[in-house]
């Protein structure tokens, strides 16, 4: 491996139609900031590379520029205007391994270029896909839904890839997702084999898909430089037989938007799971509320009534890095311990109300009322004194 | 008429259900006290694939890679889509393999399949790993158009092409819909809000003969298993399991607590009076809402 062989950061841009989703800028920023501190620390001049494809989308690099980009490689054409998930890898291919797109962006290596160093997707609808895909074309390594990264040089010492040696992995991207508990976090390495006895590969670009709000956009500078690159790809006749017919939004199936309080509950319900989740319902129902659930209750940890389950232990109704962010005037918690990515989904509630036998339970953390106790015991009391209160409390 | 030849792959994963799940002390998944069974979503991808044996006609393979027996995971697959072959793929050389050497091995078990496939099933991510990157990589090493989260799904079996509407989630815009011609063949990522409907007396008396045959099969699945290892597969030794995976795990630890960033009153369920100050606080909270 070369100095010149892997480098800079390829981020791929979504918009809809021509209109950038929020983590597109958030994932430039982070790549921005660790990019900033990459460049200083090995004294290199790696560069942050946003891909975008659509059409109509001439206006989207500047923006991208403002944002931290030093590199557009820009795609406009008609056939991409829809997502199709094989004429987009396609192209993103194409352009990580394409040498003149790399001695635009950086003359002084185009010679040894090779891939991308490392690459950023989005954790969502689209990004999972696509970094999918595009990493079997690649053929390298992806981790998904991460929402730390850091840059380093490791000390790995494995069975596989090293033969048991250590070995230093400079430059390696340490990429960390939480487990689907939500208490534990998971580092995920992409690290090239260097064991000769077995075969030997590198691996790059190092890549993850993003979770939607992990990360903060910069501060957009109207000043900054960019480079725009107009890229022209090869489209496969074959592959326009596949056709979008039609594209049209629809409202979520749960509005949280429209209500002041939500109520959420999670594995707190467990000691009569159907009768504690018809409590929650009431007791929603006298803040008209709308009813929220932390992720384990979207996968069946619970048997409840067919009615109750495909009424509330849906995934439609999840609160948080999995489901929805949500910022009511109230938000309730019930019987929720606070995982990390269910802090992420409300954590900018105006004014948050936990409920919970356990005082060590990490949502007391995001809380301004913490009120210790059982829901069974609890959840009547409040209703009894809201009712005493004579509290109506209307829709939005 | 020519059959459809569909191929569903699954995965055994850890029952989430009451009274099969077991948590440790600090919330996470006590794997070894948890039973295993076919995946939820795995199980989505079964039923899809037995509308398209309803509705069109389908000789329907099921597959699955698994360091465990798999028993019990391939028996509900064949019960849930009427499946004909059951395959299993089983080998030390397999275990710890990421997406991408896990789609490797599933390639080349699809590849033994009978014919060329015009459908591949699975569901949208696993309940334990939920990366759902296995699929679009299978998709992709097949050489397959990937539909992902699919919610409903017809065939037009003159012109071989599929039409699909797939949900696509993104945050900061609603839901879309879109709706996708292919040409078969087609890999579908099901959605897990998929319900198939018959909407004819004659699909739904098709389907209740299918049903009745799927729980007779099912009964014998053991005779349908046909396992193979890596090299019955003719897989790539340096492809599959640990050896094919460029990622590892590097660490696992707990999640951080966060440094508290409000600081809660805490209050006691059991008195009155604190009842009291938590339904004034919510009422100040939404009349807050109000003034401004």
């Amino acid at each position: 491996m070369t100095e010149g062989d892997y480098r800079h950061v390829y981020v791929v841009i979504e918009h809809i139609d021509g209109k950038l989703l929020p983590v597109s800028l958030e994932m430039l920023g982070e790549a921005r900031r660790l990019f900033d501190d990459f460049n200083k620390r090995y004294s290199a001049k790696e560069k942050v590379v946003a891909i975008v494809l659509g059409h109509n989308i001439q206006h989207l690099p500047k923006t991208l520029i403002e944002h931290g980009a030093d590199s557009v490689v820009i795609v406009d054409r008609p056939e991409l205007n829809a997502l199709i998930n094989k004429i987009h890898t396609k192209v993103i291919c194409q352009i990580c391994l394409d040498i003149e797109t790399a001695a635009k962006i950086e003359p002084a290596y185009s010679l040894e270029f090779k891939k991308p160093r490392y690459m950023f997707f989005a954790a969502d609808g689209i990004g999972r896909h696509l970094s999918s895909t595009v990493l079997a074309e690649l053929d390298s390594g992806l981790a998904s839904d991460v929402n730390q990264l850091i840059i380093s040089d490791l000390d790995i010492s494995h069975p596989i890839k090293t033969a048991g040696k250590k070995i230093i992995y400079k430059k390696t991207l340490e990429m960390y997702r939480v487990d689907f508990s939500g208490f534990l976090w998971t580092t995920i390495l992409c690290l090239d084999n260097l064991n000769e006895n077995l075969s030997v590969r590198e691996y790059s670009p190092q890549s993850c898909n993003i979770i939607p709000g992990a990360f903060a956009p910069i501060q957009p500078d109207p000043q900054r430089d960019g480079t725009i690159i107009n890229f022209e790809p090869k489209i496969d006749e074959n592959d326009l037989k596949i056709k979008v017919l039609s594209q049209k939004f629809i409202e979520s199936e749960i509005d949280f938007d429209n209500y002041k309080t939500v109520v959420g509950f999670g594995r707190g319900i467990q000691n009569a799971p159907e009768k504690n989740i018809k409590l929650v319902e009431e007791f929603a129902k006298h803040l008209n509320a709308q009813v929220g659930i932390s992720l384990p209750i979207s996968k069946n940890v619970f048997s409840a009534s067919p009615n109750v389950s495909s009424t509330y232990m849906i995934p439609g109704r999840v609160i948080g890095t999995s489901g929805r962010k949500i910022s009511p005037m109230l938000y309730i918690a019930v019987g929720i311990s606070g995982a990390m990515q269910h802090i992420a989904g409300m954590e900018d509630s105006q004014f948050i109300i936990s409920i919970n036998e356990d005082e060590n339970a990490p949502i007391k953390d995001v809380s301004d009322i913490f009120l210790k106790g059982k829901m069974e015991d609890v959840l009547p009391q409040l209703m009894a004194e809201l009712k005493n209160q004579q509290i109506m409390m209307q829709v939005k | 008429m020519t059959l459809l030849n569909l191929a569903v792959v699954v995965k055994l994963e850890p029952d989430l259900s009451a009274g099969s799940i077991s948590y440790n002390p600090d919330g996470t998944l006590n794997r070894s006290k948890t039973k295993n069974t076919l995946g939820p979503h795995s199980k989505i991808a079964a039923q899809a694939a037995f509308y398209a044996k309803v509705k069109y006609g389908a000789k329907i393979s099921v597959g699955t890679m698994s360091g465990h027996a798999a028993n019990n995971a391939l028996q509900i697959a064949m019960e849930t889509c009427d499946a004909d072959v059951l395959h299993l793929y089983n080998d030390s050389i397999f275990a710890g393999a990421d997406t991408i050497g896990t789609a490797e091995v599933l390639k080349n078990g699809i590849n033994k399949m009978d014919g060329k496939m015009d459908i591949v099933f699975s569901g949208y991510r696993a309940t334990d790993g939920e990366t759902g990157q296995v699929g679009p990589q299978l998709a992709w090493k097949l050489g397959f158009t990937f539909l992902g989260n699919v919610i409903s799904y017809d065939i037009d079996l003159e012109k071989r092409t599929i039409i699909a509407k797939r949900l696509i989630t993104l945050r900061g815009v609603p839901e879309i819909i879109q709706e996708i011609e292919a040409p078969l063949p087609v890999f579908i990522a099901i959605d897990p809000s998929y319900k198939y409907h018959f909407n004819n007396i004659t699909l739904r008396l098709a389907a209740e003969k299918y049903k009745t045959e799927a729980h007779e099969r099912a009964k014998n699945y053991k005779e349908y298993i046909q396992t193979f290892n890596c090299e019955e597969l003719g897989a790539d030794k340096t492809l599959v399991g640990l050896i094919g995976s460029p990622t590892i795990v590097y660490d696992v630890q707990r999640v951080p607590k966060g440094k508290a960033i409000r600081n809660a009153k805490v209050l006691d369920g059991s008195n009155p009076d604190h009842i009291r100050q938590v339904v004034t606080a919510m009422k100040e909270a939404l009349s807050a809402m109000v003034i401004k």
